[in-house]
């Protein structure tokens, strides 16, 4: 009678999630893993007998599983805690702090990446007098997998990849200047409001005043911040505050998008309600932005080829600029600069994270 | 459709259990044969035809074996049916193999037919060819049913991946079963057993054996690691996908035979075939081997018998010369038993670590994508591959596969089925029994949720 009582139990929790699987309204997006979700397909002829179906069908089931954030989330505590797995995935989480497992170094990929910036030296640079920089931005990664006993790439060996591969760029080197802490937790970016010893470092080469902590207020948003390793690790973490580091010499600053055609504000409000709070920082993933700076102390120019790590950078090292330009060659291929720039002189820095660098195929 | 997925888990499987206990009894098969067709047509739409084709082939077979008047015609309707199916075995199966192979010795570039493999072939094939010999021996009287006929041969439980079911251990339950409280709360049990086999062990190796492929910084302690995973994963895999069709059939009132009985506890190969892949085992003892003439013929003739059934095992398994190979590796092996006797006098453990270093390197040539990948992996296994003995990513995976190895190696041996009928005698038992099966439902279904496609291993056969 137990045994039959433990049945119904089971049977119970069974149909109910089918029931509610058959049942439950479609919904469009996965907010803690930023992405849209499959839909049940239609039905048709051709796409039975092709399988289509099937396949769409099946996508579907999963992203529209009742209770599907909680479920991603009892296989993560299953998988870290009962089977004491070190990464799901390649992520990791050790004392409240998510990173994702950069292994290994793919030289290829770096390669890849250095060929596009030779040609970016050799199409608009050579010849110019522009004193031309590199700072690698080092992952999270860096400071923690070693600490934690996971794997990493061979940042050494990267970085004088780095060294010989442009060799017309003068390295500067941030990995002294930051800490696992300077990164979110939940997120792959470092947070702007403890970036002022990079920030110090790079004006320090570029030969600009370094920026000082006592010039910003730092504004921590309303809005709790997940990052994308909150939703990969699907571990009960609290989230990260993102804060912002204003001035009045920024609130002067516009930045123009070459996409939109827009002016707009170095910290974009609009993002704030947006899939990912980071895009606050000069709108997101933009292909070609410049920053005006009307109160800049020289008329000096700054063209910062970047990725998403530039974002919350830059604002920290316009205050001697009167222009920064900001170039993200994964958005825009380099054959086409030379419509909306005008290579004479400026400063140049290559500011490049080893996650982008190994994994660079977006790189145009 | 697989098991372990969330259409069969919550669409596909409710359904059909909703409507099979809501009909009269006399539809029940219907219900089953249909729901079956679904299943199949699911996986494979364009080749629904070649299953309906297949079954009403060894259905008029089987009527016509029976119903002719002379031994003559019988055996003409028996080489009819064997013809016809190792005949579709063949042009789906193993043409391109052949013609490979052909072109290979000849040097001449005969097409492939590059035919997609039908899913689940090799199963229910030999199930319909077992059908027909037994008739024809009289083992069993034709099925005059078409539908029942349909259902026993497409029964979507062991379709796929077996254990393969012979006509006549399931005759009766085709025409008349019961079903029962009891058999229900133990068919879903040993379903949900399979489920975790296969969801949480046997995928989570095969995740192991995905990064060490992956690898490129191999080490000779991580090729071991691969083949101790392989090993593991393959036993999960198809153990736990025949726990899941035993358990589904004994919901639906069938009782399947047993295909695994903890075959790494073994002290020779030959315990160890027959505890392992059970249903294929005596299949090919009672169809080939002693049609053959088994052991009762002399020495030479004898021989010849183990390497043609050890053959045909490995081919059975894949379109491939490692398959062949390893399969006349069990038969070398076998043949070796019963030459040196000496062997089963050695002591136990070293007799059980024998079984295990032979079970553990024929996986490693099964596995192989081909003969020059197995040779490699042999050498780099060996410390010939110039490899060291371990790296920092071997020992990574190591501490990280850790807990996951010494679970799949305790799920290997008895102890946790020994386990839980001791919890399950004590006052609490039921209570733990429901939760622990609640767990297992609720744990496999994040990790399929969060999990993406992993197909069994043997639905290539």
């Amino acid at each position: 009678m137990k045994k039959r009582i433990g049945l119904i139990a089971v049977a119970a929790v069974w149909a109910a999630l089918a029931v509610w699987a058959w049942l439950r309204p479609a919904q469009d997006l996965s907010l803690s893993e930023r992405r849209p979700l499959a839909r049940k397909p239609t039905l048709r002829w051709e796409t039975l007998l092709d399988g289509s179906f099937m396949a769409d069908f099946e996508d579907a089931s999963l992203d529209q599983f009742p209770l599907r954030d909680s479920f991603r989330r009892v296989k993560s505590l299953v998988h870290f805690y009962a089977l004491n797995q070190s990464d799901k995935d390649g992520i990791y989480v050790s004392d409240g702090v998510a990173a994702a497992q950069e292994y290994p170094l793919s030289e290829t990929s770096v390669n890849h990446a250095l060929d596009r910036f030779n040609r970016v030296y050799e199409q608009y640079l050579r010849g110019t007098d522009s004193r031309i920089f590199c700072a690698v931005v080092p992952d999270k990664g860096y400071y923690l997998a070693e600490e934690t006993g996971h794997l990493s790439m061979d940042y050494g060996h990267l970085f004088s990849l780095v060294a010989e591969g442009i060799p017309w760029a003068e390295q500067i080197d941030l990995t002294d200047t930051l800490s696992a802490e300077d990164y979110y937790r939940t997120d792959t970016h470092w947070r702007q409001e403890r970036l002022i010893p990079a920030a110090q470092r790079l004006c320090g080469a570029l030969g600009v005043t370094p920026p000082k902590q006592e010039d910003y207020t730092v504004t921590p948003l309303e809005r709790p911040f997940y990052g994308v390793y909150y939703g990969q690790a699907a571990l009960p973490m609290s989230p990260d505050t993102l804060c912002l580091m204003e001035s009045g010499l920024l609130d002067a600053c516009t930045v123009y998008d070459y996409e939109t055609g827009k002016t707009g504000a170095v910290y974009d409000e609009s993002k704030e309600s947006s899939k990912d709070l980071y895009d606050v920082y000069l709108s997101g993933a933009r292909s070609l932005l410049t920053i005006e700076n009307p109160n800049a102390a020289t008329d000096r120019e700054l063209i910062l080829f970047r990725d998403s790590f530039g974002s919350s950078i830059a604002p920290l090292l316009v205050s001697d600029y009167a222009k920064v330009t900001l170039v993200d060659l994964r958005y825009i291929q380099s054959d086409y600069l030379g419509q909306f720039l005008t290579f004479s002189g400026q400063d140049v820095l290559f500011l490049c994270s080893t996650l982008v660098l190994n994994s660079s195929a977006a790189i145009k | 459709m697989v098991f372990s997925s969330i259409p069969f888990l919550y669409y596909f499987l409710p359904a059909v259990l909703g409507v099979y206990f809501l009909a009269p009894r006399r539809w029940k098969n219907g219900v089953l044969l249909l729901a079956s067709l679904v299943f199949y047509g699911w996986g494979e739409p364009k080749l629904l035809w070649l299953m309906v084709f297949t079954i009403a082939l060894f259905y008029l077979c089987g009527l016509a074996i029976e119903g002719a008047k002379t031994r003559r015609w019988k055996t003409v309707w028996l080489i009819v049916s064997i013809a016809a199916g190792v005949g579709l075995l063949g042009v789906f199966k193993y043409a391109d193999f052949f013609i490979g192979s052909f072109n290979a010795v000849t040097g001449l570039r005969m097409p492939l037919l590059k035919l997609a493999l039908p899913i689940g072939i090799s199963f229910y094939t030999f199930q319909c060819l077992s059908y027909t010999v037994d008739v024809y021996r009289g083992s069993v009287p034709a099925q005059r049913n078409p539908i029942t006929f349909g259902a026993y041969v497409a029964l979507f439980p062991q379709l796929i991946a077996g254990p393969i079911v012979r006509y006549v251990d399931v005759a009766r339950e085709l025409e008349a079963r019961t079903h029962s409280w009891e058999d229900v709360t133990a068919g879903l049990r040993r379903f949900l057993v399979g489920l975790g086999k296969k969801v949480l062990l046997a995928d989570n190796f095969a995740l192991l054996i995905r990064l060490f492929r992956e690898s490129g910084e191999k080490s000779i302690l991580f090729y071991w690691m691969y083949a101790i995973a392989f090993t593991l994963n393959i036993y999960f895999d198809f153990s736990g996908y025949s726990d899941m069709a035993i358990g589904l059939g004994r919901v639906f009132g069938f009782r399947f035979v047993e295909n695994f009985n903890y075959p790494y506890l073994s002290k020779s190969v030959t315990e160890f075939w027959r505890r392992w892949h059970m249903s294929l085992g005596s299949w090919f003892r009672d169809y080939v081997y002693i049609p053959l003439g088994g052991n009762r013929v002399s020495r030479g003739r004898w021989v010849f018998n183990i390497l043609t059934v050890w053959m045909l095992t490995g081919l059975w398994h894949g379109a491939a010369w490692n398959f062949v190979l390893w399969g006349l590796l069990f038969a070398a092996l076998l043949l070796a038993e019963k030459w040196v006797p000496a062997l089963g006098k050695l002591p136990g453990v070293l007799r059980h670590g024998y079984v295990l270093l032979a079970v553990v390197l024929s996986f490693v040539l099964f596995n192989a994508e081909s003969l020059a990948q197995a040779g490699s992996d042999f050498a780099c296994l060996f410390g010939f591959g110039g490899l060291g003995l371990t790296s920092p990513e071997t020992l990574y995976y190591l501490k990280s596969y850790a807990v996951l190895f010494l679970i799949g190696i305790l799920g290997c041996t008895p102890v946790v089925k020994h386990t839980a009928a001791k919890i399950a005698g004590t006052k609490a038992g039921p209570v733990l029994e429901t939760a622990l099966m609640l767990a297992l439902l609720i744990v496999c279904t994040a990790y399929l949720v969060d999990g993406s496609f992993s197909p069994f291993l043997y639905f290539r056969f």
